[in-house]
This record gives structure tokens, sequence and C-alpha cells, in this order.
């Protein structure tokens, strides 16, 4: 796997080279502002980009625009975005259009290197990773909305709230005590009820969060 | 005050005409002569009074109006010459020629209605000495000379007539003197005034003099004794209206009068153009000027800021010193044939002191309070930008550090030689970093957060609603990003804010408002909670009033108990 880091503190950045370096990864070129990250971006055409949100010259979200930019125009490079501070509408401009090959995650994630690792692996394979902490900010904002997702029943809606904390069925089934074929059943109704077909199973699962988190 | 002055003088008025009406009533009782000749002298006081009154309506501080209502009463008296019953004749008689000497009088005293030197009140004692008493022998050695003779004591014409030539001469002696006196103040006066002084003395002196030489020259033309005395009537009786056109004339508007200028001068909003027009008006004296003392040059100045120097006197112009307290702070510059009374001026030298030195210390107090507002708007900005460094270095440093102290204790861990103890010990010292590292963003946070210092206030308010543990809606419609302090200011009112809902109003939903109003960011905060909080009750919300204030904008609080509690903001975000 091929990556491009964007931080402009040269410790940290040496410090992410060297766990990707041990996770298997492949550091093919780093950046310490946005404009060099897009730059390396489309000079080496990497698996992944690692970048920070807050970087040089405006110390704004220039990170995050740069990650959003090659998204668009780089469909087939994954995103992975690290910041101190989390936000549910960061999260849902990243998840906009495609919700696959992007991830979110605190920068204090790095140093958890086996999961930090399995998460950049899991977004490289097509996968979304948001940080816990912004799934609970958005589950909590979404359980504090009225309205939204009317159509699902109260017992429907919780299920999709464990899945937007990324429970597996049987997880599930174990936190509201029932069994894993009613997960199964409930998880279709949902499917249906947000107009979900014909997609991988894996993929479905992600845009039902994403709708329910984004509402 | 004024109005009470008015009732006054309306009243008078009416007295006047009623007392002149009774008179005609009673002279037209008899047929000695045509009505309208014996109402002249009547009608005659009625214009004096007529003049008289609005003089002193015009100008109440002015005593000339009282000499020409006096002058008002000698005519309806000597009107009484006219009527039947003896008595009544015998006062009309003792008065006939007093009238002479109340014009001697008015124009002595003219403009001030006062008499200030000795020479003038001598004068104007001689005059009426003349009138009245170089009178009493024409009718108290002649027998002809009063009704049936009641007030003759002797028959002798002979003394009579000699009396009336000593009469005549010791008139002429005081008319003489008179219009030296009166030559003297033209000399004195400057200008416009002068024309109107000369235009009126002319007058007045020609008046006293010709009205006795009339008789004799209109005699010896052979017209009757009749038209003579309505001559010299007519000659006489314009003589107050000229008087009272001349005062209004000469440079006296109506006067303020010192109460009005006070009552002027406690309604505010005055300029210092306006204060010295208004001390002009209630002196009566349009060149009356007001000067400041410069206690750093030593000098007086105008309005205009030229330096002008106090009159030294005998050039007509007086002054007096403006004082506040034991400090001396300016001074009134009038002109003493204008002003009647010396002691007037001190007064409202003592009314406007106050009025001076209110308006320095305005000028004061609004100079600093602008310096003042500048300062505590620079203290806020120096908080803010002290804010968010702290914010932007703790973001760089500490945060940073944590994550590669988190990722040494991770590589300990996982290094193949760490016994297995010990690896333990470092995963769990990574969960305490996480910990502390978590703890930081918090603190990051409440000091300057990601999003505001990122985006702006939109995404800084959204991301602050988003963590609320209360339904919260949000109404944001700001287009253009604000000043840094505005939004910042604005950012963490709404915190503090949202935060007293959670925490004390027991509150099931919250509203969030924030929209730009022209040059106002309108912001409201509100809850459905319990109410009853105090604008005091918090140092959150007090602080938050204090940096409001500062930036010239307004916090309120509606919190009656039981029905929620509503903050609302306005903040001025022109600049």
């Amino acid at each position: 796997m091929r990556v491009v880091i964007g931080e402009d503190e040269v410790l940290l950045r040496e410090g992410l080279s060297l766990v990707l370096v041990q996770g298997g990864f492949d550091v093919v070129a780093t950046a310490g502002d946005a404009v060099g990250l897009l730059a390396a971006t489309r000079d080496t055409d990497p698996d992944l980009v690692v970048t920070d949100i807050r970087m040089p010259p405006d110390h704004t979200d220039e990170g995050l625009r740069a990650a959003l930019q090659i998204r668009a125009i780089m469909p087939q490079v994954a995103v992975v975005v690290l910041s101190q501070y989390l936000q549910r509408r960061y999260a849902i401009e990243l998840l906009a259009g495609a919700p696959s090959r992007v991830g979110y995650l605190l920068k204090q994630r790095i140093a958890d290197v086996p999961t930090f690792c399995a998460d950049l692996h899991h977004v490289c394979a097509g996968g979304t990773v948001l940080d816990p902490e912004v799934i609970s900010l958005m589950i909590s904002r979404a359980r504090n909305r009225r309205g939204g997702l009317d159509s699902l029943t109260a017992r429907q809606r919780e299920v999709l709230a464990a899945m937007a904390e990324g429970r597996s069925n049987a997880s599930i089934a174990r936190l509201l005590t029932i069994t894993e074929k009613a997960v199964v059943q409930h998880i279709s109704h949902i499917y249906a009820a947000l107009g979900l077909h014909d997609t991988p199973d894996e993929h479905r699962r992600v845009h039902a969060v994403v709708r329910y988190l984004s509402e | 005050m004024a109005r009470s002055l008015g009732v006054a003088l309306v009243s008078l008025g009416i007295g006047f005409v009623l007392v002149a009406g009774a008179e005609v009533a009673l002279l037209a009782d008899q047929p000695a002569a045509p009505l309208w000749e014996t109402a002249l002298p009547p009608a005659a006081g009625l214009v004096h009074a007529g003049a008289g009154l609005l003089a002193w309506w015009r100008r109440p501080s002015n005593h000339l109006a009282v000499v020409l209502v006096g002058g008002a009463a000698v005519w309806l008296l000597t009107g009484l010459v006219s009527a039947r019953p003896t008595s009544l004749a015998v006062v009309g008689l003792v008065m006939a020629t007093v009238p002479l000497g109340v014009v001697v009088h008015l124009l002595l005293a003219f403009p001030s209605g006062r008499l200030r030197s000795r020479i003038s009140r001598w004068t104007v004692l001689a005059g009426y000495a003349v009138c009245l008493l170089l009178q009493m022998p024409l009718y108290t050695l002649d027998p002809t000379g009063s009704p049936g003779g009641v007030l003759a004591v002797a028959d002798r014409p002979d003394l009579a007539a000699l009396a009336l030539t000593v009469q005549k001469v010791v008139g002429m002696g005081v008319m003489a003197l008179t219009t030296w006196i009166l030559v003297g103040r033209m000399r004195a006066a400057t200008g416009p005034r002068r024309r109107v002084l000369g235009m009126l003395y002319t007058y007045g002196v020609v008046v006293v003099l010709l009205t006795p030489l009339v008789s004799n020259l209109i005699q010896l033309a052979g017209t009757s004794a009749i038209i003579v005395s309505d001559i010299q009537i007519a000659l006489l009786t314009v003589v107050p209206v000229a008087f009272v056109v001349a005062t209004l004339r000469g440079g006296f508007a109506r006067t303020g009068e010192l109460a009005e200028l006070s009552a002027w001068l406690g309604s505010g909003g005055t300029s210092l153009v306006s204060l010295t027009s208004a001390l002009a008006r209630a002196l009566g004296d349009n060149t009356a000027r007001l000067l400041y003392w410069m206690p750093d040059t030593e000098v007086h100045v105008a309005e205009d800021g030229s330096v002008v120097d106090l009159p030294h006197g005998g050039a007509g112009c007086g002054f007096a010193p403006v004082e506040f307290g034991d400090r001396h702070i300016g001074a009134i510059v009038y002109d003493e044939s204008l002003v009647d009374d010396p002691a007037v001026v001190r007064q409202a030298a003592r009314v406007i002191a106050i009025a001076v030195e209110q308006r320095r210390l305005e000028v004061e107090l609004r100079a600093k309070q602008v310096q003042l507002r500048m300062s505590r708007v620079r203290i806020l900005q120096a908080a803010n930008q002290e804010r968010q460094r702290i914010a932007q270095d703790l973001h760089d440093g500490l945060q940073a550090d944590l994550v590669l102290l988190a990722l040494e204790a991770q590589q300990l861990a996982a290094q193949p030689g760490t016994p297995g103890a010990t690896a333990a010990a470092a995963v769990v010292l990574r969960g305490h970093i996480d910990q502390a590292a978590a703890d930081l963003r918090n603190l990051v946070r409440s000091v300057m957060p990601a999003p505001l210092v990122e985006r702006g206030l939109a995404e800084a308010t959204e991301d602050l609603v988003d963590r609320i543990p209360v339904p919260t809606s949000l109404e944001f419609d700001v287009p253009e990003r604000l000043p840094a302090l505005v939004s910042n200011t604005a950012y963490f009112i709404v915190a503090e804010a949202l935060g007293n809902a959670v925490k004390h109003a027991g509150a099931s939903a919250l509203t969030v408002r924030l929209a730009r109003l022209g040059e106002t960011l309108a912001l409201e905060v509100s809850d459905n909670g319990v109410g009853g909080a105090q604008p005091n009750g918090g140092m959150g919300l007090r602080g938050l009033a204090d940096r409001v204030d500062a930036l010239g904008g307004r916090l309120s609080l509606e919190s009656p108990t039981g029905q929620g509690t509503r903050v609302l903001v306005e903040l001025p975000c022109g600049s």
C-alpha cells in the first residue's frame, strides 16, 4: 500500500511515518502543507492519503479541503483525515457522495498502532472508518432530533443506532436481547425503508448508517 | 413663571381698560366738550398702559415698563380735569403737566428703566417738581385757575403769571440738562444703537420743549385752546409707542429671564454656541458674549477660539466673571447701556457657571469614555488573541506531544524484548495518556474551539449545539464572516447560555437564533425551563455582559419564574 502523509508537525510526521512503515505501508511522500499534499498525491497516485486538518499557511481547515478535493478528483485514492478535534460537519462532508474509502479519526488513535493500521487497511479495502467519538456525537444528535427516518419503528431505530456504533449483528442481538435472526430482519426492513437495494451488504450497512447520522 | 407673569399683566391691562372706560363714562355725563375730546387723555393713558404692558411682557426685568405704566396712571388722572364733580376735576388740574415729567423720566431711564447716575435722578426729580410744585401757583394764586376757584388761596394773577414764567425757565433748565445728559449717552453709544437713541432722544426733547410752546405758537395763529390741547396730547401719546418700539428694536428680544435661562440649561442638549445665544437672550443684550478662561495660556477666548481681552470700563462695556467654586472659568462681556443691572449679569454668570463647567466636564468625560471604550476593546482583543495563541500552542505542542508519548508507550509495549509486566504497564500508561489528551481537548475547546478557528461562527455554533444533551434547534442567518472579536464573543455567549440552560434550567428544548440585522448581530438563546435566572447570578453571564458592553452592545435576560429563560444580545458588527 502506497501512502502519502500530510502533517505539518515534523515529529508527528515522522512518528506517523514510522507507524505506517511498521504496519506494512509504503510511505511514498510526505508534505507539510495542503498545497504540497495535493501535489504529492497527484505525482505519486498513492493508494492512501493520511492527512491532518489544520495546516499552514492559515492553520484552519486546509487539510480537510485538500482531502475533499482528492476524494473528488481521485476517487480511487482512499483518504483518512486525522484531527485533534472531531466535528459532525467534517464527517458529513467527508462521507458525502460515496461513503467509502474514507476515514475520520482523532490523531490520538495513531498510538493504538494495531487498531490504527487495521482501520487504514479497512479504508483502503473500500471501507469507512469513523472515530467512535464522532459516531457518538452524531448518534446523540440524531437522538435529540425529532422527525427524520420517520418510517422506522422505535426498535428499528435502535438497531440502526447500534449499527452506527459499528456493532456486528451478533453484538446488536446481545445489546437488545433479541435473536440475531430478528436483527437481520430489522436490518432488511431498514434497508427497504431507506431505499437501499442491490448493493453489497457492507455498503448498504454504511449507507444506512450515514443516512441516519446525517439526518 | 412666564405664565403667571402673563396672567398678572393681562389682569393689569383689563384693570386699566375698566378704569379708563369708567372715566370716559363719567366724562360723557357732562356736555362741556365733545366726548372724543374729553376721552383723549384716558385714550393716551391706555396707549401708555398698552405699551408699558407689552414692554413688561417682552422684557420683564426692564423697569422702563414700570415708568410707562406709571405714566398711564398719570394720564388717567389728568383726564379727570374735564369731570363735572369738582373734587375729581381738581385732581386732573393738579396732574395736568405731569405727563411732561413722565417723558423726561422715560428719556433718562431709557433703555434699562433705571436712573443710574445721580445727575439723572436729580434731573427727573426736578422735572416732576416743575410739573407738580411750580404748577401750584397757577391755581392757588389765580381763582380762574381752578373750577370755581376752589384751590385759590389768594387772588394774585400777577404773581401767578410770574410763577408761570419761573416754571417755564426752570423747565427749560431741566430740559437743557436732560439734553446734555442724552447727548453724552449718544456719544458713548455705537453703530445702529446710536441711530435709534438719536431719533428717540430728539423726538422726546422736541416733544417736551414743544408741548408748552405749542400753546403760544398756535394760539398766535388763532386756533382754539381745545385744538391746542388735542395736539399736545397727540404729541405726548406717541412718546410711549416710540419708546417701546425703540426698546424692542434696540437689541431687546423677548427676555428669557434668568429662571428661563436656568430652565433651558437644565433641559440639556445644549451646545456652546447656543449657550451664548441663550445668555444674550436672557440678558436682552445681543452683543453679550461668553468667554472661556484658558488656564494654560491664561487668556479668555471666545467660542471661535479667538483671544478676547476683557473691557477696561468707560467704553460702555462691562463684564462679569464666571466662577465655579473658587476657580475662574470665564467671563460674560455685555453692553452696559442695555443691561440695566450688573447684579443680573453676575447672577447670570452664576447660573451659567454650572453649565460652562458641566459642558467642559462633559467634553472631558466623553473623551475619557471613548478612550475607556477603546481600551476595553483592546483588552478584549488582546485576550482573544491570547486565547487563540494558547489554543494554537497547545495544538502544536502539548497535543502533539501526547500523541507521540502514547505512541512511545505503545512501541514499548509492542517491543519484542519488553517483559510482559512492563508491556502491560505501558499499555495502561498509553490509556492514561489518551485520557490526558481527551482532557486537554476539552480544555482547548473551552479556550478557543477548533471550529471557530478553522471555519467560523456558524460551524462553531453548530458544533456547540451538536454536543448539547438536550434537543436544540439552531437558526443561523449571518451571511458574511464577522470580525473575529464579534464572532468569538457571540460564540462564548451562546456557549455560556446553553451551559446554564442545561445545568440550571431543567429545560427539555432549547433554541439558538443568530441573525445579522444591518450592522447588528442579534443573538437569542431561549429555553423552556424553570426560569428565575438572575442577571448577576453566575459570574459567567456577568462577565459576558461586560464583554458585550465593551463592544457597545446590549445583553438582556428575561427569566420569569416557571416560564423559561431568554438571553438576548445585540452586538454591533460594523467594524
